[in-house]
């Protein structure tokens, strides 16, 4: 505890006041007063090794001694406020999630470059605009034209 | 090897009673005979003796032929599979095992095109013959015993069928015949199960035959009925063999389209998928497709179609066999007409507003506004103008209905100004189509039937072909695909023939069976009757009409004409339009109405925006030939039905039922409700037109004549048809058309 | 199915007239209270507006006027409630719910009035459809 402490009082004294409290807000130790997910969350992260971080900022621990097995991996997320469990990309689900003991980081130097759409988050409960509809649902903006036939139009229209 | 298996299949019968009975719930055990059997067809029908036919009932003919003979003296009597047959003398061997009832496999023989033989398919085993022969080309010799199932025919097959499928690609999947494939039924039914053939196969380039048929010519198997069929009937030079052996393709010598006005029965003749439609490439396969048979409207032949549908879509036409008609092809403009029928459809009843826009209205709301101003203007003012797609029902309604209204301005566009419609033999083709055939002159005077009428015209073809019958032509220049002389090209010829001062009489002098044929373009000349009173006199001169011939005969252009006559539209356009105020138009589009006073207020009631759509105040949508139920009588006086292939567009409906519904918002109202009522009321007036598929000859005489004023002009014969592709609102809507006339119509 | 029974309540049988009449005009004030949430998930506001939606309920159970006995109202009552928690249940999707109440079967379920008084049968199935 006291070396946490002594870390703190460095980094203060090293980036200055200012910088040291914008710090602490984006890295959401202000937000851990408030949700203890988080704050278990950056209390098991003193110690454990940073494995990698995903081109979405999320964050990939390890911590080998001392943890109980099966709760030695762990991702810390980028979005401190509204997170959720798909917010892993795919490359580093497997890696989570123990299927493989390869990284993000190495699975994707084997991803194919050409195949396979961008990861998005499920956006469920998020607003109208972000739920799937159908090809012919009313709400879906690209609805798709079951005629089979074209109308004339007249030109002076 | 061969001893091996032939000792286990002899000791087959030992081993089963063996192991069934030491098994007291015996599974069923299978002895796999490998095709082995078939190779050594010696040895196996030396181990196994051919079993003696059991008597059957006697075969009928494949397809339910009957045979014609010309007289008994000519019949012949052969054996086919040991069943005595009679048939003509001349007949083929194929043609014998077909009257047999035994279909015998084959690729390149068709019974409409020369024998070729070169595909050989069609191996029989024939008695007291070293080696297996070709059935579609040796005739029949009387005593001949035909064996088509024993091994050697078997095996004969099988191998031919190997080396047809050595350089055929395995693309089933991808291939548009899929499913109907004569060389994937076959393989079927008379291929070995395997093949040996282990090396790549050849391919071939494909070659580019135009906008309608799509080659694929690696899959070809050159079976030549593609080749036989260009120049045969339809009477191009332009598809041929190139190479020998392995090399040879089918192609056209140079690069070059297929300017044909019949290349779309390649497609159907292809036996493989070399040949297929390139508008229907990859849009459905064959067996979702829903049949109905029908008629087609685009020309005024009537051609027998077969509207293959999907869903609310039409997806292809293909012809059904007609003998009197159309045999089994129909022209390009029947078979790809039909995307137009999806293409700028009426779907709404609309109004033009004060701004001169359309605006969708309801149908309550635009019969409502045309009922009124139909009692707004006189009586005479009003006229009505069925088009050239009008089915008799609602020509009849529309006739009832303007009558009702105090008019009996009612024509059908095409007519012309003066009319002979007294009397049926003066508007009908009356030698009837197949009737051609037995021609051995024929005049053609301001007619050009390869555009006009293509199945006309394959029949003149083919009895020129076949008699060499000469053909004699006045008119402007145009293209045939036969021998003719272009004896002028106007009223001036006609009248030199008529007096007997031009060599060509002595050539119809010697006719027997003369053939005068007159185009319907010819109506819209204000001299007609004086034109038609000295083609009359060539034909009296001539001597074209006798008991048992009348070969004057009137080619029309349109579907709707010959009907329009029958019930009475003929009405004069060139009185009837400057004076019209209330002018009903039932889908015309190609009439002129350049005289037509800027206030008259115009109904279009049609199912296509055409023409006719730009000068409509109100515009009535209604149904096209292959979504209503329609009488249509053909040049020849035949009458036949359409049938609903697919449901109506939109609001639209048919045009009989906006008739009656208008003529009842107008207060005058038709007394039929549905549409056996308005046969019934047909039958009052023409009840011909309900004789469907039936001829009804004529037999009155041709003397009463009524009498003219006009003179004989001297100008020569015009064009009718410009453009043979887009002739109809069907056909001028159609996308493939388009194509079909920027790049095949020669200009 | 399960639920739709779960929410139907089943009343004791209305003894009069009078008691029918109450309960309908209470099964017609309910439905007006659910109308906002279907409005919301069917998504008809560009389609339709409430007190079109309420008409149309109003005239269904007009329809129905010259009913007097109490047992055959409650049964329509019954058959009422079932539906009305079937489409607040979401158990309908959006064009059963136009097709049935803003089109109706012979097209706009508010615009049929009495214009087609005195036309043929003919004329009267030739407004609605090419096919009879």
């Amino acid at each position: 505890m006291a070396s946490v402490v002594r870390g703190v009082f460095k980094a203060m004294r090293e980036k200055g006041l200012g910088n040291f409290i914008k710090e602490i807000r984006d890295e959401g130790y202000l937000k851990c007063l408030s949700d203890g997910n988080l704050l278990q969350t950056k209390i098991h992260n003193i110690g454990a090794t940073l494995v990698g971080v995903d081109k979405f900022g999320n964050k990939y621990y390890e911590k080998l001694q001392d943890t109980q097995y099966g709760r030695h991996r762990w991702v810390e997320y980028a979005e401190k406020g509204r997170y959720n469990a798909s917010q892993v990309p795919p490359e580093w689900h497997g890696w989570l999630h123990h299927i493989t003991d390869h990284t993000g980081d190495e699975l994707l130097m084997l991803k194919p470059k050409r195949y396979g759409a961008e990861h998005r988050e499920n956006l469920s409960g998020e607003g109208e605009q972000y739920i799937y509809h159908s090809k012919g649902h009313a709400l879906n903006p690209g609805r798709r034209d079951w005629t089979r036939y074209q109308p004339w139009q007249s030109k002076d229209n | 090897m061969g001893f091996v298996l032939r000792a286990l299949r002899r000791s087959k019968p030992f081993l089963q009673s063996q192991l069934s009975r030491r098994s007291p719930n015996p599974t069923p055990l299978r002895w796999i005979s490998s095709t082995s059997a078939l190779s050594k067809p010696e040895s196996s029908a030396a181990a196994e003796p051919e079993p003696v036919p059991a008597p059957e009932r006697p075969r009928t003919p494949v397809g339910g032929a009957r045979l014609h003979f010309a007289s008994p003296a000519e019949a012949i009597e052969v054996f086919v599979d040991g069943y005595p047959v009679k048939i003509p003398k001349g007949m083929t061997v194929l043609q014998a095992c077909e009257a047999a009832g035994v279909d015998i496999p084959r690729f390149c023989y068709h019974s409409r095109l020369s024998i070729a033989g070169n595909c050989r398919m069609c191996l029989v085993e024939v008695e007291k013959s070293p080696k297996p022969v070709a059935s579609c080309a040796m005739p029949a010799l009387p005593g001949m015993k035909i064996k088509t199932d024993t091994p050697v025919a078997k095996k004969a097959r099988e191998g031919v069928m190997e080396f047809l499928l050595m350089n055929h690609p395995l693309d089933c999947p991808i291939c548009d015949q899929g499913g109907e494939c004569d060389l994937q039924d076959q393989s079927m039914a008379f291929g070995a199960d395997r093949g040996r053939f282990t090396e790549t196969k050849r391919s071939v380039v494909d070659k580019n035959l135009g906008p309608l048929v799509k080659t694929v010519m690696t899959r070809c198997i050159q079976c030549t009925r593609c080749v036989r069929f260009a120049t045969e009937i339809a009477g191009v030079q332009d598809l041929g063999m190139l190479g020998r052996g392995s090399g040879e393709e089918i192609g056209t010598y140079v690069e070059k389209l297929m300017t044909s006005e019949l290349s779309g029965n390649v497609i159907d003749i292809c036996p493989v998928g070399a040949l297929t439609s390139k508008p229907f490439a990859f849009k459905a396969r064959n067996w979702e497709l829903k049949g109905t048979e029908s008629i087609d409207i685009t020309d005024a032949v009537g051609s027998n179609i077969r509207i293959d549908s999907r869903g609310p879509e039409v997806m292809r036409i293909l012809p059904r066999l007609n003998e009197d008609i159309n045999e089994e092809w129909i022209s390009d403009k029947t078979r790809f007409c039909y995307d137009g029928l999806k293409r700028q459809r009426l779907n709404d009843p609309m109004i033009r507003g004060p701004d001169g826009r359309f605006k969708a209205v309801t149908w309550r709301d635009a019969l409502a506004v045309v009922a009124e101003v139909a009692h707004q203007v006189k009586p005479e003012e009003i006229v009505g103008i069925a088009g050239q797609l009008s089915d008799a029902e609602s020509m009849i309604a529309l006739k009832d209905f303007l009558n009702k209204m105090g008019s009996n301005n009612v024509l059908c566009e095409g007519n012309g100004p003066s009319l002979l419609a007294d009397l049926r033999p003066n508007y009908l083709l009356n030698s009837n189509i197949a009737g051609l055939e037995k021609a051995d002159v024929f005049l053609l005077i301001g007619t050009q039937p390869r555009v006009e009428a293509p199945m006309v015209n394959a029949r003149i073809r083919k009895t020129v072909r076949a008699t060499q019958a000469k053909v004699a032509y006045i008119g402007p220049t145009t293209d045939f695909n036969y021998n003719y002389d272009h004896l002028g090209s106007g009223p001036h010829t006609l009248l030199e023939i008529a007096e007997g001062r031009h060599p060509f009489c002595s050539t119809l002098l010697s006719a027997k069976h003369p053939a005068i044929i007159v185009g319907a373009g010819l109506f819209q000349r204000q001299d007609f009757l004086a034109l038609f009173s000295a083609i009359e006199a060539i034909a009296k001169f001539g001597k074209v009409i006798k008991p048992d011939w009348n070969g004057l005969n009137l080619l029309l252009l349109n579907a709707a004409q010959s009907a329009a006559l029958d019930l009475g539209l003929v009405s004069n356009h060139n009185e009837s339009i400057p004076s019209a105020k209330f002018l009903y138009l039932m889908g015309a589009d190609d009439i002129n109405l350049e005289k037509l006073p800027d206030d008259a207020f115009v109904v279009y009631q049609g199912h296509h925006g055409d023409k006719g759509v730009y000068r409509a105040n109100v515009i009535l949508p209604s149904a096209a030939f292959s979504e209503k139920e329609g009488t249509y009588e053909n040049t020849e006086g035949c009458s036949q039905w359409t049938v609903p292939a697919v449901p109506t567009v939109g609001d639209a409906r048919d045009d009989w039922k906006i008739v009656r519904a208008l003529s009842e918002v107008a207060g005058v109202c038709l007394p039929y409700d549905n549409i056996g009522a308005v046969r019934a009321r047909i039958r009052m007036v023409a009840p011909n037109l309900l004789s469907v598929d039936e001829r009804e000859s004529s037999t009155v005489s041709v003397e009463m004549k009524p009498p003219f004023a006009e003179k004989l002009s001297l100008a020569p014969f015009r064009k009718a048809v410009d453009n043979f592709y887009m002739t109809d609102s069907i056909t001028r809507a159609s996308k493939i058309m388009a194509q079909c006339s920027a790049t095949l119509s020669k200009k | 199915m399960a639920f739709t029974m779960r929410a139907v309540k089943v009343p004791p049988n209305s003894a009069t007239v009078e008691e029918a009449r109450r309960r309908t005009i209470d099964f017609f004030k309910a439905a007006c209270r659910s109308l906002p949430a279907i409005m919301d998930i069917y998504n008809l506001d560009d389609v339709v507006t409430v007190s079109q939606l309420r008409s149309t309920i109003s005239s269904e159970i007009r329809k129905n006027a010259h009913i007097t006995n109490p047992k055959v109202i409650d049964m329509l009552l019954f058959k009422g409630m079932e539906e009305l928690n079937n489409i607040v249940e979401h158990a309908k999707q959006r064009h059963h719910v136009i097709g049935q109440y803003v089109l109706g079967r012979e097209g706009l379920v508010h615009e049929l009035g009495s214009k087609d008084q005195g036309v043929s049968e003919f004329l009267k199935k030739f407004y609605t459809t090419n096919y009879f």
